[in-house]
């Protein structure tokens, strides 16, 4: 594979984008930060799929394409199986010696929003992984269905206020925990999968090129900042994702082969929840006096699921 | 639209979101397949875009400058060339070649602001200004470095 | 290279392995499947070929009939040949996508087991899971029988491939009474079938790096309704491809087919239109009735279903002898009138003969369909033809238990 110099961001910056700008993607919209960065990691030929969300409505609107590869959608939850169809086609054709270029390197890789990914496309993205195919999912989490306003999604986080978990005078919000789709992913025995922000472009274009370098099914969920409904200045969005890697809200960590966990960054003053909570509109109830035990709850989860980490990273289990 | 800024191919930005041609039934593209280059695009990874030959279907010959109310306007003279614009830039708009930084794509930013929140310098190399101030104006005005509270 | 299959010059086969021979003989490059009775025996069939070296291209196990036609719909869109087999509840899980397919314009085979669709439950045999299909926008082809079955899939290849068509393709067969029923089958040398199936020559290829493609854009209301407007005009005018590829394989095999079977309507009073494994205990009931009682019965049969022949519907239809015609849909309604009756009594609007026309609701869950009920059919129609009027409701059951049941009747006289 044809990865990219990483080693420091002028470097990086030599790469010529393959994802063109006037796409719809709201201002300060951290999904096209993340696409463009994975885009930016290779110069081997992408075969890229999108589930329904965000970014498809926004990248591939007729008449226009945002896309400089070749790019496929059919529905919302089915990405994961589209490329890995052209995936298999791939491997039929160069057996049979029917491709154009033969020797083109090329990588298969699919985007979906969590909606997509934790929600209606987690059958998809399970049978994909486990039939084992040579691909890359990358899942673009802002903890919401923000393409259709702002639902609530098994990926929205316990207490976010959301158009259906919503914060009012007898509900602080969602009341369930968000699903911890990243151990479910490892737990399939991908060989590699990690969550990764895009505030930290170092570690997340790191994993980006391990995952495409990977022979086999690599998963990796992505901390996606969403400008309209986490309800922050759209300038803020790499200042909110610092925010929730420093508040390990969003640890950053890779898992190997389904056992071999490393912790990719480690906040050197490590904050408040509440720091990361009151940052957005989406959590601005926690704040009334009856609502602090939700706080409390979060934080005492983050504290628990970073000594977890730890624990594993330690163990090596 | 483009405000002159560096590199821009004859391409880039030539129409509005929505003022294309609204062809009839028998010229639309056939199962909506939309190819993103006119001619061989095997290289495309190894060439700016202002070398590329973009299809008229490719977005970067759309412009969305008029969804923009405020807009970044860049002082060479302070920019150290970190590339912090650039790689969080969410509209490709930051213009970068050979790790330089060249200016705005003014036909694809929409304002949002993060490459100035991202400026590392002091003055900033970036700032907002409001999308109907000249740029020379805005240069002109730029503030001095900031002393850092202790 | 795959193992070629020796086979004989008549074989004992039923549907589902005739048509799995079928898949075989045209080397798809990619087949994604999910199992469900009764078509199962297809992809189990394409298993073992697969595993014994009789296929080179990719095998795809996938965990259900959406993801099924997903990896369809990816492999495809990344140039190559693509099919599956379905039936019943799992077609209903990829209608979903079957549309999107078909939007998308790409040449999928799809043979289709016809089965019930729940509630209740039922594996047997009957024509829901095909008339879910019909808005679609695939061509939908339908065996009768066991050398149907593998016939029809080699010519859909052809049809859908085909450069002016670039549409997935449907070849029905009922379940059981075609799938698992043995019958005597003559196919084709592997190297004979790949030669009339032919290379796949691709189109808007997302594994042709030279020309980068997006496909599954987005359109809302300036340019949808152009899309599908395109993309049914592809439909309209694929007949003249159909038309051509089994006049090719008639004169390959001698066996002929047509977008519409007709049989003993030269100089028939009555007709019956119907599909599918049904036909054949028709043709026999009307052989039988016009030897026995003189009675002129003659019977229709759109072959193909989709797009749906008013052309040769109204052809076969146009005798001045033709007194009154009996649609027979097997599959529940829904609160109208058969499709088939629907169809037919428009394309039978526009000729001279203006029969009357009634429907028959039949066949539901694999109830069995006997030549003797069909006779009584048939002589429900020359009644209606002797009085001059429909002399019943215009919607019956057939083969139905309990009280009589029909509904709507005729104002004209």
């Amino acid at each position: 594979m044809a990865i990219t110099s990483i080693k420091n961001l002028k470097e990086f910056s030599t790469n010529n984008d393959r994802f063109e700008g006037a796409h719809l993607l709201c201002p300060g919209c951290a999904h096209s930060m993340i696409v463009r960065e994975l885009m930016n990691c290779t110069d081997d030929n992408l075969v890229i799929a999108s589930n329904t969300g965000c970014l498809e409505v926004s990248t591939a609107v007729y008449p226009y394409t945002s896309w400089d590869t070749s790019w496929i959608h059919i529905g919302f939850e089915n990405a994961a199986t589209a490329v890995t169809g052209a995936e298999a086609m791939y491997k039929a054709r160069k057996k049979k010696g029917t491709l154009k270029d033969p020797d083109a390197p090329v990588k298969f890789v699919a985007f979906g929003g969590d909606g997509s990914t934790y929600d209606i496309g987690f059958q998809w993205l399970s049978g994909a992984v486990e039939r084992g195919h040579d691909f890359t999912y990358v899942c673009l989490d802002n903890e919401n269905y923000a393409n259709t306003g702002g639902q609530r999604s098994s990926a929205t986080p316990i207490g976010a206020h959301t158009s259906t978990a919503q914060a009012g005078s007898a509900s602080y919000g969602k009341k369930q925990k968000k699903k911890d789709l990243v151990a479910i992913m490892a737990a399939h025995g991908a060989p590699y999968v990690a969550q990764l922000a895009p505030n930290k472009w170092k570690s997340m274009a790191k994993g980006f090129q391990k995952a495409l370098e990977t022979e086999g099914p690599c998963f990796i969920n992505t901390v996606s900042a969403c400008t309209t409904e986490w309800k922050f200045d759209p300038k803020d969005t790499i200042h909110l994702t610092d925010l929730a890697t420093d508040s390990l809200m969003f640890p950053v960590y890779e898992i190997i082969d389904g056992h071999e966990l490393n912790i990719l960054y480690r906040p050197k003053n490590v904050i408040k929840v509440e720091d990361y909570l009151g940052a957005q509109g989406r959590y601005r109830h926690l704040f009334k006096p009856e609502n602090k035990h939700v706080i409390e709850r979060i934080q005492k989860d983050i504290d628990e699921n970073w000594a977890m980490l730890q624990r594993r990273e330690e163990a090596r289990i | 639209m483009s405000t002159g800024s560096a590199l821009a191919s004859n391409k880039r930005g030539i129409r509005e979101l929505g003022a294309e041609e609204m062809v009839g039934w028998d010229e639309v593209q056939q199962g909506v397949v939309l190819p993103s280059f006119e001619g061989d695009a095997a290289g495309i990874v190894n060439m700016h875009a202002e070398e590329r030959n973009y299809a008229d279907f490719n977005s970067y010959t759309a412009t969305v400058a008029s969804w923009r109310v405020i807009k970044p306007v860049y002082n060479r003279d302070i920019c150290i060339d970190c590339q912090n614009c650039w790689v969080w830039c969410p509209d490709t708009s930051i213009i970068s070649r050979d790790k330089q930084m060249l200016g705005i794509d003014y036909d694809h930013c929409k304002g949002c602001g993060v490459c100035v929140e991202v400026c590392p310098t002091n003055p900033k190399s970036l700032l907002m200004f409001n999308e109907a101030e000249e740029n020379d104006e805005a240069l002109a005005g730029w503030p001095q470095k900031e002393k850092k509270a202790k | 290279m795959a193992k070629e299959f020796e086979l004989n010059e008549v074989e004992v086969w039923d549907g589902n392995y005739a048509a799995s021979q079928a898949l075989r003989q045209a080397q798809i490059d990619v087949v994604a499947a999910y199992p469900i009775t009764p078509s199962t025996p297809i992809v189990e069939g394409y298993g073992a070929y697969v595993a014994n070296g009789y296929v080179d291209g990719e095998f795809v196990m996938v965990e259900s009939e959406h993801a099924a036609m997903s990896g369809c719909v990816g492999a495809a869109a990344a140039g190559g040949r693509v099919a599956t087999a379905t039936s019943s509840q799992g077609f209903a899980l990829m209608s979903e996508v079957l549309y999107q397919a078909s939007g998308m314009r790409l040449p999928i085979v799809l043979t289709v087991v016809n089965r019930a669709l729940a509630s209740p439950l039922n594996v047997r045999g009957d024509h829901s899971d095909m008339y879910m299909g019909r808005d679609s926008g695939w061509i939908q082809i339908d065996a009768f029988d066991a050398q149907e079955a593998y016939d029809l899939p080699l010519c859909a290849f052809r049809i859908g491939e085909n450069h002016a068509v670039r549409l997935p393709v449907m070849v029905h067969q009922d379940g059981f009474t075609t799938s698992h029923k043995a019958q005597n089958v003559y196919p084709l040398k592997d190297a004979i079938a790949y030669k009339f199936v032919g290379d796949f020559v691709p189109v808007d290829e997302m594994l042709d790096f030279t020309r980068p493609v997006t496909h599954g854009a987005q359109t809302e209301e300036d340019w949808h309704y152009e899309h599908k407007a395109k993309q049914h005009k592809a439909l309209m005018d694929s007949p003249a491809v159909i038309d051509e590829v089994f006049a090719d394989f008639k004169e390959l095999t001698g066996r002929e087919y047509k977008r519409v079977e007709s049989y003993m309507m030269e100089d028939a009073e009555v007709a019956l239109v119907l599909l599918g494994s049904s036909v054949h205990t028709a043709v026999l009931a009307a052989k039988q009735l016009r030897e026995e009682e003189g009675i002129k019965v003659g019977v229709v049969a759109p072959r193909c279903f989709r797009p749906f022949p008013y052309d040769l519907i109204r052809d076969a239809l146009d005798k001045p002898s033709l007194k009154a015609v009996c649609c027979m849909d097997k599959s529940s309604p829904g609160g109208a009138m058969g499709a088939l009756f629907n169809e037919v009594s428009a394309a039978a609007y526009s000729t001279n003969a203006r029969p009357m026309m009634t429907n028959y609701i039949y066949g539901l869950g694999g109830r069995d369909f006997s030549v003797d009920e069909a006779k009584r059919i048939m002589k429900e129609q020359k009644a209606h033809a002797d009085a001059g009027h429909i002399t019943t409701n215009i919607q019956q059951f057939s083969g139905l238990r309990g009280p009589k049941l029909g509904f709507y009747e005729i104002r004209r006289s």
